[in-house]
């Protein structure tokens, strides 16, 4: 019996050893030397590789930093600045641009980039409808291409179009043509790795629901980037992903929530970017008209009402407690990251936090309380104060928010029944109109236009909030749509802002910040845009992907938290020996006592 | 026990006055079921808790915008179980969560309960008719599809409120009830008295009521109080899955939003552990409750 | 009854609940509220023209009853759709994440049978021992444990504090080869063992009673009073009879072990089908979900079946039932 057991643990003995040599040896090679890689941990799936099909989240950093578009967003405050194009230049009229691309460009394949490829892909995104871009292109223009640089973009009426700069990424015709003509969902599922592009970087790699990887684009026609390849790594929970910053198994951590900042404060070789915001947190009122069953309290429609509403919201309590401070109180509609056209409205001339005041101004107003339940009653109908408000639960910090929301109303006689739901039932009460003000986003673009846009009161069914209408901020609209000059048209951004602000078709309660963090031991020289509290991965633009270089030599191998691989082994093999042990001897002594 | 006077009694009260009897008599041999009792006790404080919550905890405790403390801060003398996101209390949370879980529990169950005893009781008594054939065909479709993902869909459709949450936990959990009523009407339907009744000419309601309600009860009542420790589990996996009311403290959320907030990098124990436990407790006391329930109502199994 | 007559009467029960599964599955999700194509109307700024366009690419337009009929014929052709996500074939999707749930759950259910039957059969043969007292209460208690909560306790035990093991996760990434096997292993263990103590009290108290009510049969106390020893007595009389309903109860827990999987999957992140549902119904991309559904409707309703083969094959006073 004993000699038995002895011979067994020997021969594991033995196998453990000569595994966990292999083993050990296998772990301490060192991964390609020569080659510098940037590992980006992300929360944000990769949904398609596909330009016409960007989705969300990380589609957008892909695309982006593979695809190059005629001018892009320069890093300073989101203005054009020559790309693929040398220059555009406008008619007097600016009915007409005329574009020059730089000489010698070419696809990562290899083939030439000429300006037949910029005019087949504003075309495919026009003929196509792509809703992603169709926007940008407006007045229906058409495109001519007298030689291979120069390209034509000629409008129906006077356009900024390549000022906004147009957001349409220009892709390879010898890739695409075939997919002209078809409908555009077979063009969504088009696999499109690997890429044929003209920026930096490729996508070559997918794992799907895993991980993704760009490698270094070596026809790119401008500054050679240092990094050789990006690995981007899908963590579904932001801990894990914290944690693997940590460890050093990834170099970035796009895209933190606040409250993950504790975990990492203090920690020297990593750096939190607090972006300057993006989009705003919307708290919109309804004033009813979108659908026969657009049903809100009338008493909105009273000014006085949303003013006192305003003073009594703290929005640094916001800021506080649902973002952690990592946002900044809002004003106006246009988002801080277009910076040239957001206006800021100063601190005094804001409506302030005073729910005294609010008080008093509903008490003025004949908002009595006449049944002595806490709520105010509506002097016109006698219908109390009660406001149905969805509160988005996929946007960051709207619940929350509404939940302070319903406390602080609450003290000026108002009550809130909070509704929070997901974004498809947000749709159902954004096009209905059955609720009295609720809780959601916006998000913007570079350019202003689409943002006031929302606001006209044609949107009113499509996609304004809540039917605001007024038509002094109408008027500035359709201004700024027709000023050729940027800073002429800037005056009149701002004029617009001014007028809502003041009106409030709602309050914009916060700018929440996003929280980028990354390894300062491992690559420097980031390039945020816009300006220094920018996005240091692209958002806009690629320019710090390849402006960013390793700090002190090439990164380290990665390494796995968690047992060895020689405990493994050897668990495996003591666990097998005793499962067979027990086999054979149990069956053993059963025959020898029957 | 006093002896009573049963010869003048109507049949009905007498009746009665059996069952009275019998109640007594199980409630003795509960008492000797330490398991039970530690259980019974166990339950009873967590009700107390429940049903005292407002008067002990002050609804100005739970309200985010009049928090005070320091948002993520661990147990001290103020605040023996530390502060939430908001600088909340989290003891006055869990007081508030005791009250929600097990209302949750109770409501769902009783929908699950409702729902299945009815099943149950029609597809047993109608056995082996087209009714039957239907209702088992029902319960079988929601016993095959797996609960969490039916409940995910549903509390997706609805939307997160208490109220759907309670809708969705019953809608999961009736099925399983409904087979075993449908098992033990069949088994009743078969007795002598059920046959002489309906020779008798009565009718299928006079039946039902009568005769096999009365018999089926006791497994019912043995699996009600199974269900609502069931309940309880399943309202926490939905409110970790973000699928809760999320204005509603409940245990689950509890958990839910420490977790969201990054409770186990940065170590926020004291949010994390103690709703967890509460949880386990009072699932803990009610299986062992049901178990000491199982042994009276099902007399072979006393033996165990 | 035969056993042939059995069996056949069995499968054409499973393919009639499959075809209802088949329909209810699809009524139900058309009924649900919200348009998923609308829904993504804010973020993709897609205004009435691109929604009524893509409404009609997936044949949401059509009527019905046509919708009805065009999916029993896709699905009977193996044709699962494509996602409203991103356009990729369903089955594409459920492919790439099908192994790490398979892993998942076929470790877990091993270990946790395993180790259930054998802490049931010990606790059982020796009632009112201390390790039968201990093993039922510990049993007890594991499964009053939500199974979310007990695995962020194991995370923030061994993963946060003790840094034992990762916090969740498939791999760390760029690793190959039998690192790389490490590295999912490592990453496995956690989600794996709460899977496992979630399942295994169960799995120890339903062996432990029956065997207790095999060993009040009469062939157990007819051996026994033969002189036949225990250890024989349990082998070859009591374990094979008690372990016959413990084995019914693995094949039919496999909706609940799928819905531990969902939970388990989320607390860790572990990219399986159980988050890929939850991600799918968040997002209203009805052909995963259907999809989904449908699979794992289909894997239950062959368990059941095969479970109820099984039990007809090596117990045939069920098949007179």
């Amino acid at each position: 019996m004993k000699a038995r057991w002895l011979r067994v643990v020997a021969i594991a003995a033995l196998v453990v050893t000569a595994l966990s040599t292999v083993a050990r040896a296998q772990d301490s090679e060192p991964s390609g030397e020569d080659t510098t890689v940037l590992r980006i941990g992300t929360t944000a799936d990769l949904n398609s590789d596909n330009p016409w099909a960007v989705v969300a989240g990380s589609d957008w950093v892909v695309a982006t930093s593979e695809y190059d578009m005629m001018l892009k967003f320069d890093s300073e405050d989101l203005s054009p600045a020559p790309s693929l194009a040398e220059g555009c230049e406008p008619s007097e009229d600016y009915m007409t641009w005329t574009c020059t691309l730089r000489e010698g460009l070419l696809w990562s394949d290899g083939e030439p980039l000429t300006s037949e490829d910029v005019a087949f892909s504003y075309r495919f995104v026009i003929d196509h409808r792509i809703p992603q871009y169709k926007s940008y292109f407006a007045f229906d223009p058409v495109f001519e291409t007298p030689d291979e640089r120069t390209l034509i973009w000629k409008a129906e009426k006077p356009t900024f179009a390549l000022d906004m700069p147009p957001w349409g990424y220009i892709v390879p015709e010898h890739v695409w043509a075939q997919y002209d003509g078809e409908d555009l969902r077979t063009i969504k599922s088009v696999e499109n790795t690997p890429t044929v592009a003209s920026g930096p970087f490729t996508l070559t790699d997918w794992q799907q629901g895993r991980s993704w990887t760009m490698t270094r684009n070596p026809n790119y026609w401008g500054e050679t980037p240092v990094v050789d390849e990006i690995q981007f790594r899908l963590y579904t929970n932001q801990e894990a992903m914290v944690t693997a910053l940590k460890n050093g198994e990834i170099d970035f951590a796009d895209g933190i929530k606040p409250s993950l900042l504790g975990s990492i404060e203090g920690n020297e070789n990593i750096t939190v970017q607090q972006t300057v915001s993006d989009w705003w947190l919307n708290f919109a009122f309804n004033f009813g008209g979108q659908s026969p069953d657009a049903d809100a309290l009338p008493a909105i429609h009273d000014h006085t009402l949303r003013e006192a509403v305003a003073m009594a919201i703290d929005k640094q309590d916001i800021v506080d407690k649902a973002y952690l401070g990592t946002a900044t109180t809002g004003d106006t509609l246009i988002r801080p990251a277009s910076a040239f056209w957001h206006l800021d409205i100063p601190a005094e001339e804001e409506y302030p936090y005073d729910p005294a005041a609010a008080n008093a101004l509903l008490d003025d107003a004949g908002y009595a309380d006449s049944d002595g339940d806490g709520v105010r009653e509506d002097p016109a109908t006698g219908d109390p104060l009660v406001f149905d408000v969805p509160a988005s639960t996929d946007t960051a910090g709207a619940v929350e928010a509404g939940q302070l929301i319903v406390g602080e109303l609450r003290e000026i006689g108002i009550e809130v029944n909070l509704l929070p739901v997901n974004d498809a039932k947000m749709n159902d009460y954004w096009g209905t109109g059955n609720w009295d003000a609720y809780i959601w986003y916006w998000s913007g673009d570079p350019d202003p236009n689409y943002q006031l846009f929302v606001f006209s009161s044609e949107q009113c069914g499509s996609w304004s909030d809540g039917c605001w209408k007024n038509p002094e901020f109408d008027a500035l609209y359709e201004e700024q749509r027709g000023i050729m000059d940027r800073n002429e048209r800037q005056q009149v951004v701002l004029d617009a802002q001014q007028v809502a602000y003041e009106d409030i078709p709602g309050l914009v309660l916060a700018y929440p910040s996003t929280l980028q963090a990354y390894r300062n031991d491992r690559f420097t020289n980031w390039t945020p845009h816009p300006g220094e509290n920018g996005y240091l991965l692209p958002s806009y633009n690629y320019d710090s992907l390849v402006s960013i270089t390793p700090v002190g030599g090439t990164t380290a191998a990665s390494s796995s938290s968690g047992l060895p691989a020689w405990i493994w082994i050897a668990g495996v093999v003591v666990l097998g020996g005793i499962v067979l042990v027990a086999m054979r001897g149990g069956r053993k002594r059963a025959d020898e006592e029957a | 026990m006093a002896a009573v006077d049963t010869t003048s009694m109507s049949p009905r009260r007498l009746a009665w006055t059996r069952r009275r009897r019998a109640l007594a008599g199980h409630w003795a041999t509960y008492r000797r079921n330490s398991q039970g009792m530690v259980g019974l006790s166990i339950l009873t404080f967590f009700l107390l808790v429940a049903i005292l919550g407002p008067l002990l905890v002050d609804a100005s405790l739970l309200d985010p915008s009049q928090a005070t403390g320091v948002p993520f801060s661990p147990p001290s003398l103020t605040y023996p179980l530390g502060t939430d996101n908001f600088g909340r209390s989290v003891l006055a949370l869990l007081v508030e969560g005791a009250r929600i879980s097990l209302l949750v529990g109770f409501t769902a169950t009783i929908g699950a309960m409702a729902i299945g005893a009815t099943v149950g009781i029609a597809a047993g008594y109608f056995g082996g008719t087209r009714i039957d054939a239907v209702l088992n065909a029902l319960t079988n479709w929601f016993l095959v599809i797996p609960w969490l993902v039916l409940a995910i869909a549903l509390a997706t459709i609805l939307g997160p409120t208490l109220l759907n949450v309670i809708v969705v936990i019953a809608i999961t959990s009736w099925a399983s009830t409904a087979r075993l009523v449908r098992a033990q009407a069949l088994t009743v339907r078969e007795r002598t008295y059920v046959e002489r009744a309906k020779a008798l000419g009565a009718g299928h309601g006079r039946i039902v009521t009568t005769h096999i309600l009365p018999n089926v009860f006791p497994v019912i009542f043995a699996n009600t109080v199974l269900t609502v420790a069931l309940s309880i589990l399943s309202e926490t996996t939905l409110s970790i899955l973000g699928l809760g009311d999320p204005t509603a403290i409940s245990w689950g959320r509890i958990i839910e939003a420490s977790f969201n907030a990054g409770a186990l990098t940065a170590g926020y124990w004291w949010w994390l552990i103690p709703p967890g436990i509460a949880i386990v407790l009072v699932t803990l006391s009610f299986t062992m409750c049901g178990y000491a329930l199982d042994e009276i109502l099902n007399p072979k199994l006393r033996e165990r | 009854m035969g056993a042939r007559r059995y069996v056949l009467r069995k499968v054409l029960q499973a393919a009639l609940t499959l075809f209802f599964v088949l329909t209810a599955n699809f009524f139900m999700f058309r009924v649900m509220p919200g348009d998923p194509i609308a829904m993504l109307a804010r973020s993709q700024r897609l205004d009435e023209e691109a929604i009524a366009e893509q409404q009609a690419s997936y044949g949401l337009d059509k009527p019905l009853p046509q919708q009805y009929v065009f999916y029993l014929q896709q699905t009977l052709r193996g044709e699962l759709g494509l996602s409203f996500r991103n356009a990729r074939p369903v089955w594409d999707e459920i492919a790439a994440r099908v192994w790490p749930t398979v892993m998942l759950v076929g470790i877990g259910t091993i270990l946790s049978s395993a180790i259930g039957v054998w802490v049931g059969t010990k606790g059982g043969w020796n009632r009112g021992s201390r390790f039968d007292t201990s093993t039922l209460y510990g049993s007890l208690v594991l499964y009053s444990m939500p199974e979310g909560w007990l695995g962020m306790l194991l995370m923030l035990v061994f993963a946060g504090w003790l840094g034992w093991f990762p916090a969740g996760g498939y791999e760390t990434g760029g690793m190959s080869g039998f690192a790389r096997v490490i590295d999912v292993a490592n990453h496995l263990v956690l989600p794996c063992v709460t899977l496992t103590l979630g399942y295994v009290g169960s799995y120890a108290i339903v062996m432990r009673s029956s065997l207790l009510e095999v060993m009040r049969e009469g062939f157990v106390l007819t051996a026994r009073a033969k002189g036949v020893p225990d250890r024989l007595v349990l082998r070859r009389h009591a374990g094979p009879n008690a372990f016959l309903p413990t084995f019914t109860l693995i094949f039919l827990s496999f909706g609940f072990v799928l819905g531990g999987a969902i939970i388990v999957e989320t607390v860790f992140s572990w990219p399986g089908i159980g988050l890929l549902t939850y991600e799918a119904i968040n997002t209203r991309d009805y052909p995963t979900i259907q999809a989904i559904f449908l699979l794992t409707s289909a894997m239950v309703i062959v368990f059941n079946l095969a479970a109820d083969v099984t039990y007809g094959y090596l117990d045939p006073r069920v098949r007179e039932a």
